[in-house]
C-alpha cells in the first residue's frame, strides 16, 4: 500500500496548504460539511486554483446524482413466475367449478 | 360485478389504479372479486406493477438483493394467501405495504444480529490502513517539484458527453449498478442508504449503529470506487490509444 503523508501538513505556521492527494481524502467530509473552518478554507484556496480538482469533485458529484436516479430494481423472472404459478395452482378450477372462488387456500401462510 | 356507477376509476381504471381505490368503495369490491375468483391477469399486473416499489422499501432494512426479493416474495405470497380474509378497510396497496414493512422489519431485526457492524468492525481511523482513493501512482512523488500534485497523465479529466446524455446514460447506469453490487457489503449498504435512497447521516448511523466517523469512511470508500469506476468506463470509452490529457 501506499500513502501517507499527514492529512493536510502544514505548509507555514498558520496557514493549511491543501495538495491534491489530500484534497481526494477528504472530499466526502467536504461534501458532508464535517470539516473545520481551517480545513474548509485551504479546500477552498486549493479549488481556486486546481482545475484537475475540481473535476474531482464533480465528478465525485456526479456519481452521487447518478446513484439516486438508478431505476428501481425489477423482481426476477424466476421469483415472478414462481409466484404466478402459486397464484394460478390455488385458484384452477376442479372438476366443473369454473370459479376457483369456492376452494380454499389449501394452506395458510405465516 | 355488474354495477359500475360513477366512481372516478371505472370500467377503463387499470388493477394498478383500482388497487388505490380507498377501502369499501365498487371500484375495490371489483377488484377484489377477479382476484379471489383467480382473475390471474389482475395478479400479474399487481406484482409487475409494485415490485419495484416493494424491493426499494425491502431494501431499506435488509442487506442484500437476494435478501430484499425473499422478503417481497413472502410478502406476495402472504398476499396470495391472506386475501380472503382482507376486510378492505384501507386501499389493497396499503394493506399489501403494510405487510411488506412487516416481513422487511422481522428480517432486517434477525439479520442485525448477524451482520458485524459493530463488534467487527476493523478500525479504519489509522490513514495508512485505508486503501487510498484515488492510485497513488497518480500523483507526484514526495521529490517532485509539487509533491502530492496530479501528474500530467493522471489528472481526472472532464466526462464527455456527460452522464446525462442520452449517449452514455443506459451504459453508465449498468456499469454503476454493477459496481455498487460489488463493492464490499459494509460500504455498499451505506452508499445504498445514503447516496441510493436519500437518507441522511444521522438515519444511517442510527440504523446500522454506526458511529457519524465510520458511516463518512465507508461512504467515502463506497463513493471514491465508484467513481473510479465511471472513470474507467469513460476511458475504456475513448479507446486505449487516447492520452489523458
Amino acid at each position: 500500500m501506499t500513502v501517507s503523508e499527514l492529512p493536510y501538513d502544514a505548509g507555514g505556521d498558520s496557514e493549511l496548504v491543501m495538495v491534491c492527494r489530500e484534497f481526494v481524502e477528504l472530499v466526502t467530509e467536504h461534501l458532508e460539511g464535517s470539516l473545520p473552518q481551517e480545513v474548509e478554507r485551504a479546500i477552498g484556496a486549493h479549488l481556486e486554483l486546481c482545475e484537475p480538482c475540481l473535476q474531482y469533485l464533480g465528478q465525485v458529484r456526479a456519481t452521487v446524482g447518478l446513484l439516486g436516479a438508478l431505476p428501481a430494481p425489477s423482481l426476477s423472472p424466476v421469483v415472478r413466475t414462481r409466484l404466478l404459478d402459486v397464484y394460478a395452482r390455488l385458484h384452477e378450477p376442479r372438476s366443473g367449478d369454473r370459479h376457483g372462488d369456492q376452494e380454499r387456500p389449501p394452506r395458510r401462510q405465516m | 360485478m355488474e354495477q359500475q356507477p360513477e366512481d372516478p376509476p371505472g370500467p377503463g381504471a387499470t388493477v394498478v389504479e383500482a388497487a388505490v381505490a380507498v377501502g369499501g368503495s365498487h371500484v375495490q369490491a371489483d377488484l377484489l372479486d377477479r382476484l379471489r375468483a383467480g382473475d390471474r391477469i389482475a395478479f400479474a399486473e399487481l406484482v409487475n406493477g409494485w415490485s419495484p416499489a416493494l424491493l426499494r422499501l425491502a431494501q431499506l432494512h435488509v442487506s442484500t438483493r437476494a435478501s430484499a426479493e425473499e422478503v417481497v416474495q413472502e410478502t406476495w405470497l402472504a398476499v396470495i394467501h391472506q386475501l380472503d380474509r382482507f376486510e378492505g378497510r384501507s386501499s389493497l396497496r396499503t394493506w399489501v405495504f403494510r405487510i411488506l414493512e412487516n416481513v422487511a422489519r422481522g428480517r432486517g431485526r434477525r439479520e442485525a444480529r448477524t451482520l458485524p457492524w459493530s463488534s467487527a468492525f476493523p478500525e479504519p481511523r489509522d490513514p495508512a490502513d485505508a486503501p487510498p482513493s484515488v492510485d497513488s501512482t497518480r500523483f507526484r512523488g514526495p521529490e517532485d517539484r509539487w509533491p502530492g500534485g496530479w501528474t500530467p497523465t493522471g489528472r481526472p479529466t472532464s466526462w464527455q458527453p456527460p452522464p446525462d446524455d442520452a449517449a452514455v446514460a443506459a451504459e453508465l447506469r449498468r456499469r454503476l449498478g454493477d459496481a455498487l453490487a460489488e463493492l464490499p457489503d459494509r460500504q455498499r449498504i451505506v452508499v445504498e442508504l445514503r447516496d441510493v435512497h436519500g437518507l441522511t447521516s444521522e438515519e444511517v448511523c442510527e440504523r446500522l449503529r454506526l458511529s457519524p466517523g465510520n458511516q463518512r469512511i465507508l461512504l467515502h470508500r463506497g463513493r471514491a470506487r465508484l467513481r473510479q469506476q465511471l472513470e474507467d468506463f469513460y476511458r475504456d470509452r475513448r479507446g486505449p490509444g487516447d492520452d489523458r490529457v
